[in-house]
């Protein structure tokens, strides 16, 4: 468990202990002490341990680890080890162009206005699905992947602009960058998680 | 029932709620599961949030006697 957790959680039993204490003992809130204790304990520090808990759950609902904990995400956890440079999110995963402990994140998050508020929706839908639907594989997006995600890394970076490939075509990096063509489903980049094809593959062995 | 007393079952009530609000959200921080999220928020949300409101209630709607040390004096 994180330290960041573990502080979380004392805190927490600490709070709902001196709540406790308050709930058996109401006679202490007689005196002027007793009622600014009571203010404290009934009021600032639920508040305080609440407003963590959520912020602490929001982050941790970014890790790779919380993403590929649903079973039916186990295929795309696994394509992130392909030992194979043309595997585009394990080659973002494995030479660290994304981190790897929130690599899903990164890459599926919204970065327009309200994003991840956008992407936390999402995933509370994927819950609701995985417990009460009837999710099978291959998964889709719910919507066409936008370039918008890529360029927020790759605009700008000169591998992207001054790439021989991007460049071939005076009008093609016009046409990426507007999202009229897309960089995974226009052929160029188009092998992603595949997992279909993950029997036939070799996989990568080391730490990300 | 007195005032005092009045005053007391609803800090016991307020207490109740925001203990079985805390130890929740303590499961749920340990838990570490997607499930886990909405348990917080669903459940861990709506006793906190219901222990808060009772307590606060509790301050405003007991009435305390004309000249205790409680009472808020006009002064004419």
């Amino acid at each position: 468990m994180p330290h960041a957790t573990a502080l979380l959680v004392s805190l927490v039993l600490l709070s709902a202990l001196l709540v406790a204490l308050l709930a058996f003992r109401p006679s202490v809130t007689t005196t002027q002490g007793g009622k600014m204790f009571a203010f404290v304990v009934l009021f600032l520090l639920p508040l305080l341990c609440m407003a963590m808990g959520v912020n602490s759950e929001v982050e941790r609902s970014k890790s790779t680890q919380f993403c590929l904990s649903c079973h039916i995400m186990e295929p795309y956890g696994h394509s992130l080890r392909v030992d194979d440079p043309n595997y585009l999110a394990a080659a973002h995963y494995q030479n660290h162009r994304v981190p790897a402990e929130s690599a899903c994140y990164t890459c599926h998050t919204n970065y327009a206005m309200f994003g991840s508020v956008r992407a936390k929706l999402h995933g509370l839908r994927h819950v609701y699905i995985q417990y009460f639907g009837n999710a099978q594989p291959p998964l889709h997006l719910y919507d066409a992947y936008n370039n918008r995600e890529c360029l927020h890394c790759h605009l700008g970076a000169r591998s992207f602009e001054e790439g021989a490939v991007h460049n071939a075509d005076p009008d093609l990096l016009a046409a990426v960058k507007s999202n009229q063509t897309s960089c995974i489903s226009s052929g160029c980049h188009d092998t992603v998680h595949n997992t279909s094809q993950l029997n036939k593959t070799k996989f990568w062995k080391g730490v990300p | 029932m007195t005032a005092e007393d009045k005053l007391h079952r609803r800090l016991r009530l307020a207490g109740t709620l925001l203990a079985g609000g805390l130890l929740t959200e303590a499961i749920c921080l340990l838990w570490a599961r997607p499930l886990a999220f909405i348990v917080l928020v669903g459940l861990g949300g709506l006793l906190v949030t219901a222990g808060i409101a009772t307590y606060l209630y509790s301050l405003v709607s007991v009435r305390h006697p004309a000249g205790s040390s409680d009472a808020i004096q006009l002064k004419p």
